[in-house]
């Protein structure tokens, strides 16, 4: 098996000494599935985000689809990466002067260089996928949080991406909501897609998910198959992490 | 539904009645003004329709228009007016085809080469001079070869304002404050009197082009700042997004950052372009004899002496209409880019 993310030893501190990522090391396989846990100031965010180039960091070595990075954050291998990675953000980002299809084939059209009607058929293809395909002539503004949030993922589809990032894809909607992004979710988890999914879902990540990396002040904890993390975790801040969750 | 038109007009003496008439002082106060409104009404009827001797607007309508023009080749103003009012309202009531709302600003744009050609002549049609430009005319074409310049150059001070690299961002903004901090007077005196100095002997550029460089090196540092209020507003998660999506810079820049700021400056570009059509009059002091100097050579002919009131009241009209038609047509602008996009 092939391996999409390989991260050895991630450090990133900040100027006063914390540090946001503390010798991070993880794999991801092709077609397996990541949740990403801990609290809020944990690096979970800063993790991912490091996977597509939006953040940086100080040491250590990131191999992302085979493309090598280092702290030097060169250009235009991270440009090689962001057209294979897909990213879908909690606040969904959507591009409030285009409309839903517009948003999907903005950079399929535009980074990949494919023909508008293409990347259109190609677009409302995704958008009935995600079952919103009624809504391709509208703006952002006009949809829920939940559509919002299956055009981003539509969105991060375009581009035929190896590898999908979530970074609390359900934390901004209505309790109601959340079960459709899911569902989409869990389709393309189904379909093979290899994703990283920052989530607090742990209905989600015991299902989907083959691991559960747990992380705690920039520190991986734990790193354990999601039937081990929810019934037994092994370490302590872990189990103490579970239980908050549970009372909510 | 003439009962509900008379039962309105009940409800309206009613709230009349209790507002303007509830005790003795609102009474007072309220048939007070009404006195001084119908005085100042009555007068200024009177004036317009006995006193006022409107032979000076009216026999001298083609100039205000054209100023001195030559009269067989009027036509060709003419045309450029009718045809941009003519568009004018087609954008604001015209049928509601898809491409053809989606190829307006291209056709808008093309009025202005189309408005040169008129006026210049050549290609079958006898040149004319720039001198001869003149009236209202002239003011439009100043108005909007001015403000279309100062567009793109106002967006690329904004963009070089906003950039990383400390020397260009530096630049733009010594430029941007030292043409904010020079009256809009001296950087036309600057156009009219110090260019034709500067420029080696032989190259002459002509007065019409002179002013509209001033205005647009004056005008563009004020767009600059109103582009770069819209980029600001803008959210950095915006740019995260488009990164993401492995867009570039300049891709960025052109898909995701001008047209959102655009939007969001665009009540206050109006602004600018209605004030930039006031005062292309600052020209007539600077021997451009556009509106305004139109009113001021009439106003110096023996025939005319003396008839101020007149000429500045029909010049205070044609500059009010013009500002009204551009006041609407930006509105309607608005209108259609937030029609589905209301809250962002």
């Amino acid at each position: 098996m092939e391996p999409i993310v390989v991260a050895k030893n991630l450090t990133k501190s900040y100027t006063k000494g914390l540090r946001a990522l503390d010798n991070v090391s993880l794999t991801v396989n092709q077609g397996k599935v990541l949740v990403v846990m801990g609290p809020s100031g944990s690096g979970k965010s800063t993790l991912i985000r490091t996977f597509n180039g939006l953040e940086t960091f100080d040491k250590g070595e990131l191999s992302i689809l085979g493309i090598k990075v280092d702290s030097t954050h060169d250009e235009r291998k991270i440009q090689k990466i962001r057209r294979r990675v897909g990213m879908v953000f909690q606040q969904f980002n959507l591009f409030p002067h285009l409309s839903i299809l517009e948003n999907i084939t903005l950079a399929p059209v535009h980074v990949q260089k494919r023909r508008q009607i293409e990347a259109e058929e190609y677009g409302m293809y995704l958008l009935s996928q995600m079952g919103i395909d009624s809504h391709a002539k509208k703006y952002p503004s006009q949809l829920s949080g939940g559509e919002q949030q299956r055009v981003a993922i539509a969105r991060a589809l375009a581009l035929k991406p190896k590898l999908l990032l979530f970074d609390e894809p359900t934390s901004a909607l209505d309790p109601e909501r959340i079960t459709e992004v899911l569902d989409a979710m869990r389709r393309l988890a189904e379909q093979g897609m290899t994703m990283i999914v920052v989530t607090h879902e742990i209905g989600f990540a015991k299902d989907v998910s083959d691991q559960v990396l747990f992380m705690d002040s920039g520190k991986v904890i734990e790193k354990s198959p999601p039937n081990i993390f929810f019934s037994n975790a092994r370490h302590e801040r872990s189990r103490k992490f579970l239980n908050q969750l549970d009372k909510h | 539904m003439l009962k509900i038109y008379i039962s309105s007009i009940k409800v309206f003496l009613k709230t009349l009645k209790k507002k303007l008439f509830s005790n003795l002082f609102n009474t007072i106060i309220t048939l007070l003004i009404i006195l001084f409104i119908s005085v100042a009404c009555f007068n200024t009827f009177e004036w317009l329709i006995s006193q006022a001797n409107w032979k000076v607007v009216i026999s001298n309508l083609p100039l205000y228009a054209f100023g001195s023009y030559p009269p067989n080749e009027q036509w060709r103003p003419a045309t450029w007016i009718i045809s941009l009012l003519l568009l004018s309202i087609f954008t604001l009531c015209g049928p509601e085809w898809k491409w053809l709302r989606k190829n307006l600003l291209i056709i808008w744009v093309g009025t202005i080469p189309l408005g040169l050609y008129l006026l210049y002549g050549g290609f079958g049609l006898s040149p004319i001079m720039s001198r001869h430009w003149g009236g209202l005319t002239l003011t439009i074409l100043l108005t909007v070869c001015s403000s279309l310049l100062s567009l793109p150059f106002g967006i690329v001070l904004a963009l070089c304002r906003q950039s990383s690299l400390p020397l260009i961002q530096k630049l733009s903004s010594i430029y941007i404050d030292a043409m904010r901090a020079i009256p809009l007077i001296a950087v036309l005196f600057f156009g009219q009197l110090l260019i034709p100095l500067f420029l080696p002997v032989g190259i002459e550029i002509d007065r019409v082009w002179r002013a509209i460089f001033a205005f647009t090196l004056f005008v563009s540092a004020y767009i600059a700042e109103d582009i770069r209020g819209g980029l600001q507003s803008i959210p950095n998660t915006q740019i995260e997004a488009a990164n993401s999506l492995g867009l570039n810079q300049y891709q960025i820049i052109q898909f995701i950052l001008i047209p959102q700021a655009l939007r969001i400056a665009l009540p206050a570009l109006t602004n600018q372009s209605i004030g930039l059509f006031q005062n292309t009059s600052l020209m007539a002091i600077l021997g451009l004899v556009e509106l305004l100097g139109v009113g001021r050579s009439i106003l110096a002919n023996p025939e005319f002496i003396g008839q101020y009131i007149e000429v500045y009241v029909w010049l205070a009209c044609v500059y009010w209409m013009v500002c009204t038609i551009m006041a609407i047509l930006a509105r309607h602008l608005e209108q259609r880019m937030t029609i589905n996009q209301a809250n962002f």
